[in-house]
């Protein structure tokens, strides 16, 4: 049985939460304070957690707990669950190892399918990639599977969220994706600027690796498209 | 601006200089006084003038005694009243047929009548004439003149030299002689019978008691002032002395002092007027000042600037100045305090909406009975709204950041607009879109993600506003280095009071009773194309189409290089 870690000061949300993942079947564990999950984590660490950034006393103590936890562990998924949305908080909670950054807006049935495709990352790793499974245009190849992506056969370090983007845009070729599709197909609520920033950092991932890279086209007024190479 | 009613400033201190108008008015008081004074100072002068030639007569009864002999003169009735004795320039003496016209000849008394002309002459004043009567009211002597020379009176003053002298001849004394009436030297000075033989002073003198009177010559230019005192001979009266003088020489002093007056009073009342109309303009001009900063102190995007006008000031308009300053820096924290608030608010919400939202999520996920479910689809609608206005919050602050953060690049603004509005087509099915867009690239600097999403809201904006089936006006124009990009509308026009404020955050113009729209309004979208026209450094406005059937927001870029 999977065994989730929920860091969350909230009582109410934090329950909720933990009824939700109990009814898929998870086994859960709730904490209410940095330290009180830390000691839990050193004698056993969960199968993945979901953290909050402010907890009680500490501002970004939600930070720190992801930090300690990855360090204790290069592989356990950390999801980031909290009420900032502020771009600056995205990208420092994704520097520091996490899988997924979610804001509290998100609503259960999401979350779920989130820590589902995550688990079922972690389960195909190991196997070997069936071909049915792998999207391939032209440089590009997405695992669906293992929801991984690589370009030029090197793999881009793409987020859940920034997997299920580009997936979007490479489904169905040439076709536009308008901002709310790109939303729903990620299992997002945002606003339309987070999708453009979320855009821009997969253009940056995909640059780091090839600086040539401009395979995703801004349609002003309409949204993305994937330009086949 | 603000219509002022009423006075202003200046107007008001020009009124309250004419109580400099009491100065003359007191000084044409004391002028009178002035006057009477020397109008009786005159009289017992020449009282004492006539009592001093009768003094000399007294009890000379050998000058008057031939006299007493001789015939009564006839009565006054009987000689013709404009029959009078016309004055020769000379001292003359009454044996002159000429003198005495029709009266009998004073024969036998040559030497009394020389000698009392001698003695009248030698009593003679300026101005004055002297003149002697027997009981029998006939004319012994005369001497003296009530012409003044001028010339050579010593009172007048000779007329001013150089520029004072020219508008004293030009201005003031052609005013004055209009207002004042100088007295005149050119009067009937003929002594007419009935002065000399009906006049109540002779009449009184001849019983014995010095008497005066006020009389106008014939002609009525000139009043003349006659004493007269009785001669005594013993105890009998043998004759009168009469001394006459015009009131001229006091009307020319009177006149003089109110010219004098009037001059110092003109200069004063103008020197005070000049200084006060000087010290108003620039009191006004300051306020004036002060209140066009004022007014112009909040700019059209609500930003706050500094007073400037008066700040250093010691005065009262300094404390107005300052306490403006004081009221418009906590306008502007309190308009920094509001738009924050959309940002804490949204921060501050989103917890117990979570709450909610996953207690609802884990509800549904029970085995409900249909009729429970319609509240919970019910509940979470209410929930949708919300999470759409929290959103819509966010967007503004989370633009905020983004600007912050965005790189600026040239972008071809033509490509933009025409990218947007091919997507708008789709959007915003019930609407017409139409488009004019130059052929060559309108080169801008600054994000075009950014500008995307200015035409997003301006058209989202437009959309809203206009009935379906009504076409909207995209239009991009370049107009001197600017490219003016502008959305018209068919729709309802702004309220004049509105026009200035509506890109700023929290307004609204729409009328949230009537439109029964879903989607909730919180007037951040032209906030939002605000703040991004002013990362690219353009100006927005919102204007009532020329036809009055709508609205046309017009966003004018500066282009790039």
């Amino acid at each position: 049985m999977r065994r989730i870690a929920i860091v969350e000061d909230n009582e109410v949300i934090r329950e909720n939460y933990a009824d939700a993942l109990r009814r898929q079947g998870y086994e859960v564990a709730v904490y209410g304070a940095r330290e009180e999950a830390m000691r839990a984590f050193r004698t056993r660490l969960p199968d993945l957690a979901v953290v909050d950034i402010g907890l009680a006393d500490e501002v970004d103590g939600g930070f720190t707990l992801c930090r300690e936890l990855r360090a204790m562990s290069e592989t356990v998924p950390i999801i980031f669950l909290t009420a900032r949305d502020s771009d600056f908080d995205m990208v420092a909670g994704l520097r520091l190892g996490a899988d997924d950054y979610l804001t509290k807006d998100i609503s259960l049935p999401h979350l779920l399918a989130r820590i589902a495709a995550l688990f079922r990352r972690i389960d195909v790793l190991s196997s070997p990639p069936k071909h049915d499974d792998v999207l391939t245009r032209g440089p590009l190849t997405l695992d669906l599977k293992r929801l991984t992506a690589s370009w030029n056969s090197r793999t881009v370090d793409l987020t859940l969220t920034e997997f299920w983007m580009v997936h979007s845009l490479v489904k169905f070729l040439g076709h536009v994706k308008n901002r709310d599709q790109l939303m729903s197909e990620a299992n997002l609520v945002v606003d339309d600027s987070t999708v453009t920033s979320h855009v821009k950092r997969i253009r940056k991932k995909f640059a780091a690796i090839d600086p040539a890279f401009d395979a995703i086209d801004t349609v002003y007024g309409m949204g993305y498209r994937w330009k086949e190479g | 601006m603000a219509i002022r009613h009423g006075l202003s400033i200046r107007t008001k201190l020009l009124l309250a200089t004419l109580v400099l108008g009491l100065i003359p008015f007191v000084g044409f008081e004391y002028v009178r006084e002035m006057e009477n004074f020397l109008r009786a100072g005159q009289e017992q002068t020449i009282i004492a003038a006539a009592r001093a030639a009768a003094l000399a007569l007294h009890d000379r009864p050998r000058l008057l005694e031939l006299r007493t002999s001789r015939p009564r003169v006839p009565s006054p009735d009987q000689a013709g009243t404009g029959d009078a004795l016309h004055e020769p320039d000379s001292v003359t003496v009454g044996t002159s047929e000429t003198a005495l016209g029709d009266r009998p000849p004073r024969r036998g008394s040559d030497e009394a009548l020389a000698e009392i002309e001698l003695i009248i002459k030698a009593m003679g004043r300026r101005y004055s004439r002297i003149w002697v009567v027997d009981q029998q009211r006939q004319l012994l002597a005369v001497a003296g003149s009530l012409r003044r020379n001028l010339a050579q009176d010593p009172l007048i003053p000779p007329p001013a030299e150089g520029w004072w002298g020219t508008i004293e001849s030009t201005v003031l004394r052609p005013l004055y002689t209009r207002l004042l009436a100088p007295p005149s030297e050119d009067f009937d000075d003929a002594l007419p019978e009935t002065v000399l033989s009906g006049g109540k002073e002779v009449e009184r003198a001849l019983t014995g008691i010095p008497a005066s009177r006020r009389r106008h010559t014939s002609d009525f230019r000139a009043t003349v002032l006659s004493a007269a005192h009785p001669i005594w001979s013993g105890d009998e009266v043998v004759g009168a002395v009469v001394v006459e003088e015009t009131t001229n020489a006091v009307l020319s002093l009177r006149n003089r002092a109110f010219e004098h007056l009037l001059t110092v009073t003109l200069a004063a009342f103008l020197l005070g007027a000049g200084a006060l109309a000087i010290f108003a303009s620039r009191l006004s001009g300051r306020l004036t000042r002060l209140r066009d900063e004022a007014e112009s102190a909040i700019d059209a995007r609500g930003r706050v600037q500094h007073l400037v006008q008066g700040s250093n000031a010691g005065d009262e308009i300094g404390d107005l100045s300052r306490s403006f300053s004081t009221v418009l820096e906590r306008l502007a924290q309190y308009n920094t305090y509001l738009e924050r608030m959309a940002d804490r608010l949204s921060h501050e919400l989103r917890t117990p909406i979570a709450v909610v939202s996953s207690s609802l999520d884990n509800l549904r996920q029970k085995n409900l009975e249909p009729d429970t479910s319609v509240y919970i689809d019910r509940a979470e609608d209410g929930l949708k709204r919300l999470n759409t206005v929290l959103t819509r919050m966010r967007e503004a602050t989370r633009l905020e950041q983004i600007m912050r953060e965005v790189d600026r690049e040239r972008f071809d603004l033509a490509q933009v607009v025409s990218g947007c509005v091919g997507g708008y087509t789709s959007a915003f099915p019930k609407h017409r879109f139409s488009i004019s867009v130059p052929q060559q690239p309108v080169w801008l600097f600054g994000s075009a993600d950014l500008v995307a999403q200015l035409l997003d809201k301006v058209v989202e904006n437009a959309v809203d506003f206009s009935p379906p089936g009504e076409s909207i006006e995209i239009t991009l124009l370049l107009r001197d280095g600017d490219a003016a990009l502008s959305v018209a509308n068919v729709g309802p026009p702004l309220p004049e009071t509105m026009q200035g404020q509506l890109f700023e955050s929290m307004i609204s113009v729409r009328d949230h009773a009537k439109d029964g729209k879903s989607t909730p309004h919180l007037g951040l979208g032209l906030f939002m194309v605000r703040l991004i026209a002013e990362f690219h450094r353009a100006r927005v406005l919102a204007t009532n189409r020329s036809d009055g059937k709508g609205v046309v927001i017009s966003v004018v870029f500066p282009q790039a290089m």
